[in-house]
């Protein structure tokens, strides 16, 4: 029998805290998964460090932009959607969860690379450990919409039961699309700055302040070139996972639903795969 | 295949090196992409062939330069081999560079947590753990102050008291003794001693005989890149004189694929 493969699936093998030998990527993930915990607490306590308010300057942050909104839409832009910055917030909220995830997830290799050169750890922590804080910044922004639903009178219904699915599933897309830019930047930090710029457009080719209903009935070329956009756009299935539940008080329609979870495990297995492959030339090009 | 045993085995090493010297247009404009080809690689290692038993402790002996890092690092995991391969059976501890993966923002507490969640700890085994590193550190009430207000003695310190303590099967350590006082240098001295005793595997870099010699029996030589002895610690020291009085070539490149 092969003494390496022995060595591995050795009870006593399977707790041991360091090994050279490389077990699979997913379980060597999996034993680091208190890191990302570690990376999480991190990242929260030193942004709060000294701050008086603390975390409440994560919710204050949508607070701002929800009343901005509701004062803007309500006021001085009146819409004829009811409560419209609900509406907006419901795909807004994950929008911003997705974004900035990206885009500090982008450069969390290269920003850990003094760490990489020197111990050995998966470096997938560091692109996971950055979704999952700005997943705990996400829900922590729920606790203002909330409120702001409570005071417009927007009905809560049992379909916010669905939000943490549906909050997976963005998560799980995110991490995805992180992981895999996370990786190509290391060696073209050019995709940085491409992102950037490719968000800004993404923001209005996905239906964040304005819903696909409103594209209904336009029959003009560039309504249809539009909506064609729309329909490749992966947000158009992920943002409706959280403003469904939210706004309009259902589920996400079924074909909305499937379309988005196989977006999400897809670009995660794929994500992930790449990353893990590209991984051990990382070190060279720091 | 016993715990504790390191088989390396025509271990090659390579680094891409690139000029940022740019000349023509041409060349600017194809350069931005040559990052991605390596035209140029600089072998750290190569051809290198070692076997460490279990509870063997071995120097590693060389000029600057000759790779003795590389292959610790390549032991340690930090970098996979270019060719060749690397086998090690154990747990290790790599004592390569004490503190690193500190947060200088955080305090000397905070950090016992996060580095040992860097060598794959989980919480509930650090904070079995915790004491005996805060004692061993010595550190007191200085162990909740932000380790940036620590002297770089303290960090290594801290650093070492928490290698200390992770019941390491194979044991790799790179001149961190020579941080610290005196006295703590005596008291991490006499830790290794007692690894060593417990039959630890023990791989250790050092440009001075002194240590070298009081820990281990064997040693072995690189020089550029090469394995050029390897065998009792006397007897290599003589060879890694006579090899440092030869002619010094500079590194040299080699055109890659």
């Amino acid at each position: 029998m092969n003494p390496a493969a022995a060595a591995e699936t050795s009870p006593a093998a399977l707790d041991e805290p360091l090994r050279a030998r490389r077990p699979g990527p997913l379980r060597e993930l999996f034993r680091f998964r208190q890191l990302i915990q570690v990376l999480v607490v991190r990242e929260l306590k030193v942004r709060y460090k000294r701050s008086v308010l603390g975390l409440f300057w994560t919710m204050l942050n949508p607070l701002v932009l929800m009343v901005v909104y509701t004062v803007v839409f309500s006021t001085i832009m009146p819409t004829t959607q009811k409560n419209f910055s609900i509406f907006l917030l419901g795909g807004l909220l994950p929008w911003i969860f997705f974004a900035t995830a990206v885009m500090q997830g982008i450069t969390s290799v290269l920003t850990n690379q003094d760490l990489i050169r020197k111990v050995r750890v998966p470096q997938a922590v560091f692109p996971l450990s950055v979704v999952a804080s700005n997943l705990v910044n996400f829900a922590l922004s729920l606790a203002p919409l909330f409120l702001l639903m409570a005071v417009l009178d927007q009905p809560f219904t049992r379909a916010l039961f669905f939000l943490p699915v549906g909050t997976l599933i963005v998560a799980l897309f995110t991490s995805g699309v992180t992981l895999l830019l996370a990786s190509f930047t290391v060696f073209f930090r050019d995709v940085r700055h491409l992102t950037e710029v490719f968000l800004q457009v993404l923001f209005y080719l996905s239906p964040v302040l304005y819903s696909l209903e409103q594209l209904q009935g336009r029959d003009q070329w560039w309504f249809r070139a539009f909506r064609t956009a729309l329909d490749v756009n992966p947000l158009s299935y992920l943002v409706p996972m959280v403003r469904d539940p939210v706004y309009y008080g259902r589920l996400p329609a079924l074909p909305t639903l499937a379309v988005a979870s196989a977006l999400a495990v897809v670009t995660l297995l794929a994500g992930f795969r790449v990353f893990v492959k590209l991984e051990p030339r990382h070190i060279h090009h720091f | 295949m016993r715990t504790g045993e390191i088989r390396i085995e025509d271990l090659g090493v390579a680094y891409r090196l690139y000029r940022e010297k740019v000349t023509t247009l041409k060349e600017a404009m194809v350069n931005r992409f040559r990052h991605l080809r390596g035209s140029e690689q600089f072998w750290a290692l190569r051809h290198v062939g070692l076997r460490i038993q279990p509870g063997e402790a071995v120097a590693l002996v060389g000029h600057n330069g000759s790779g003795k890092s590389t292959l610790l690092k390549t032991i340690a995991g930090v970098l996979s081999p270019s060719e060749g391969a690397v086998d090690v059976w154990g747990r290790i501890s790599p004592m390569i560079e004490l503190g690193a993966g500190f947060d200088a923002e955080l305090s000397g507490r905070d950090n016992v947590f996060l580095n040992g969640a860097l060598l794959g700890f989980t919480r509930r085994q650090m904070e079995s753990r915790f004491d005996r590193i805060v004692a061993f550190s010595e550190l007191g009430d200085f162990i909740d102050m932000p380790v940036k207000n620590y002297s770089s003695g303290m960090q290594a310190r801290l650093g070492f008291a928490i290698a200390q303590d992770v019941e390491p099967e194979v044991l790799i350590v790179d001149e961190v003794l020579a941080v610290g006082d005196e006295r703590f240098q005596q008291k991490c001295m006499a830790r290794i001693k007692d690894f060593r005793a417990a039959g630890v595997t023990f791989v250790f870099v050092s440009h001075s005989l002194g240590p070298a010699r009081e820990l281990c029996p064997r040693a072995a030589v690189l020089h550029h890149g090469r394995l050029e002895f390897d065998g009792p610690i006397d007897a290599a020291w003589e060879k890694y004189r006579e090899l440092e009085r030869g002619p010094l070539p500079g590194p040299s490149l080699q055109a890659g694929p």
